[in-house]
């Protein structure tokens, strides 16, 4: 016992271990990734940028105004000013978030009654000025058209608008825990 | 003896030596964040180390009393923000006790999973960063790897890479996909492979050994006065885990063992533990996943407290005003009361204390943050030392100042 101690402190045996695994690991392919150039792809649902959704049978925005997404949102940066439109509806005059204050906790998209707010995958959205990074309504809705148009918005509400009646019950197919074959 | 020697040493005898005190932090890269140690040092030993913590404050439990009881929820992700899921799960957990609601069998495990996997995270960020301070740099490259891994799957589970806010009270925001399960039970099966390599690098290492062993000692009987818990408490021999002491979700129908360290409770020891305790929680993720039964992720039977399936809001009146309450109002039917709920989160015994009014916002909250607790014994461990165990200290109770402040 003795001995095997001294062989271990004279030969450096458990650093040499150590230097082992480095020299494997470095003929392993490199698990780092060079950002700016290589980007990583956002999984679908991510909570990115907002959009607002663009209904696309009018051409103008689905939200009602009725302030639900500014109630819940925990840090308040969502204003809305309603008004009457030429038909008696009320509609969102004017719809601001100020990005600098807003957490991307998705309640306001859980808190939407008709499925009127997203968060898209986009997640470069870095400024200079403060400006850039307060978007009115004109900018979200081109966000919808930027990143989240056609059948991409549709299958975002089927997956990611919760909770849906799947959470409240046993549905066929749920993900389960499955042997791999082999 | 020469003259001039003579009048040399006279001179230093004349010298007169004093305490010097330095003020370590709030800027310091090895304080975790913004902590900031006053020491008083006696050459370079540490005759009084005094931490001034409140950098970070931004009053959260005051926060939350403006708050509905939901959407306070994003506020605990910014408790200890390396692994917030746990946070989440013991504020839900919390509020779940304070309304008399019961989450289904399939929220609690997949809760139980999360949890486990940002103990996982996070266990592997303290060892990184403790052995980076100490001056082992090659264990942060390789622990990095695993928690991108892990992010990742948060991601993929709630979009959300950090500030997850994904337990709902009543449940969880969605159900787990197929992908998230099949490569979570990839990861897991070859963690114990990974924890082996960061092993191989540290363990024996006779540097590391040095900088551990031996260093903060505290026995045990001092570490249940000082209110420890967690791996500091359990480094010291004391089997306490909150979650085999007072199971919540699904640790009562999961097998894990409570590790714990030999005597004399110091660095070292506590380093063991939280190794041991990364391989009980891939093993209990693995149970869990094995076992996931099949069901709903929302309490079906608290409507007054979970908002209504979406299909519903705009087809039924009473789902209609169920969610326009809830998000506007909160739960108002919220019994009058009080609370007080832990759970253990990778740094410790986390308790939320709830007073209710009856109205859907929490009159007080108050949260038992086990990081400010760890960071009143630093006076402790570090007194007597040197200065350079200071960094092993602050390093061995894993603080976070995010949970510490508030």
């Amino acid at each position: 016992m003795e001995f095997k101690k001294i062989i271990k402190t004279i030969f450096f045996t458990e650093i040499l271990k150590g230097m082992a695994l480095t020299f494997k690991s470095m003929l392993s392919p490199a698990v780092t990734r060079q950002y700016p150039e290589e980007k990583h792809p956002a999984m679908p649902g991510f909570r990115g940028l907002h959009a607002l959704v663009v209904d696309p049978a009018t051409g103008k925005e689905k939200c009602i105004a009725c302030g639900l997404c500014a109630a819940i949102c925990p840090s308040q940066c969502i204003y809305i000013y309603s008004t009457e439109g030429p038909d008696n509806k009320k509609f969102a005059e004017r719809y601001e978030i100020e990005l600098t204050r807003c957490i991307y906790c998705a309640f306001c998209v859980e808190a939407c009654p008709v499925g009127a707010i997203v968060l898209t995958e986009h997640y470069e959205y870095t400024d200079y000025s403060r400006e850039a990074l307060y978007m009115t309504k004109e900018k979200l809705m081109a966000n919808w058209n930027k990143y989240m148009a056609g059948p991409k918005g549709e299958e975002y509400f089927k997956k990611f608008w919760h909770p849906t009646a799947d959470d409240y019950r046993a549905y066929d197919g749920q993900p389960m825990f499955r042997k791999r074959e082999g | 003896m020469g003259e001039i020697e003579q009048e040399k040493l006279t001179e230093a005898a004349a010298l007169k030596t004093r305490e010097l005190t330095v003020s370590m932090g709030p800027q310091h890269p090895a304080t975790h964040g913004v902590l900031r140690l006053v020491l008083d040092l006696d050459g370079e030993t540490v005759v009084k180390c005094t931490p001034h913590v409140g950098y970070l404050h931004r009053g959260i439990e005051k926060l939350a009393e403006n708050r509905t009881y939901l959407s306070a929820l994003p506020l605990t992700d910014r408790l200890d923000y390396i692994s917030s899921m746990s946070n989440n799960i013991g504020y839900v957990v919390a509020v779940e006790r304070l309304l008399g609601i019961e989450a289904p069998e399939r929220a609690k495990f997949i809760r139980t999973i999360v949890g486990e996997m940002t103990r996982i995270s996070s266990h592997i960020i303290w060892v990184a960063t403790h052995a980076l301070d100490i001056g082992a740099m090659t264990v942060f490259l390789y622990s990095f790897r695993e928690r991108e891994w892990i992010l990742d799957l948060l991601e993929m589970l709630c979009g959300a890479r950090l500030t997850v806010s994904y337990p709902r009270i009543g449940g969880v925001r969605n159900d787990v996909s197929q992908e998230f399960i099949d490569s979570l039970y990839k990861f897991v099966e070859g963690f114990d492979k990974r924890v082996d390599e960061y092993e191989t690098l540290i363990d024996q290492n006779r540097i590391w050994l040095k900088r551990t062993k031996g260093i903060g000692v505290i026995s045990a009987e001092e570490a249940v006065n000082w209110g420890l818990s967690g791996p500091m408490v359990r480094g010291s021999g004391i089997p306490y885990d909150v979650r085999k002491y007072a199971p919540y979700d699904a640790y009562d129908k999961v097998e894990f063992e409570v590790p714990v360290g030999k005597d004399p409770g110091d660095v070292y020891d506590r380093y063991r533990c939280r190794m041991i305790e990364l391989r009980q929680s891939a093993w209990i993720i693995k149970q869990c996943i094995e076992k996931l039964p099949a069901g709903p992720v929302m309490a079906p039977d608290a409507p007054k407290f979970t908002l209504p399936p979406k299909d519903r809001v705009l087809k039924d009146m009473e789902s209609l005003i169920h969610h326009f309450i809830l998000i506007t109002k909160g739960p108002t039917t919220a019994p009058k009361g009080e609370i007080y709920s832990s759970v253990e989160v990778p740094k410790g015994e986390l308790g939320f204390y709830i007073v209710s009014d009856g109205t859907g916002r929490p009159y007080r909250m108050r949260l038992r943050a086990p990081s400010f607790i760890h960071a009143s014994v630093l006076p402790r461990l570090c007194e007597g030392g040197l200065i350079a165990d200071v960094i092993a200290n602050i390093g061995t109770i894993d603080i976070v100042l995010g949970e510490c402040d508030r």
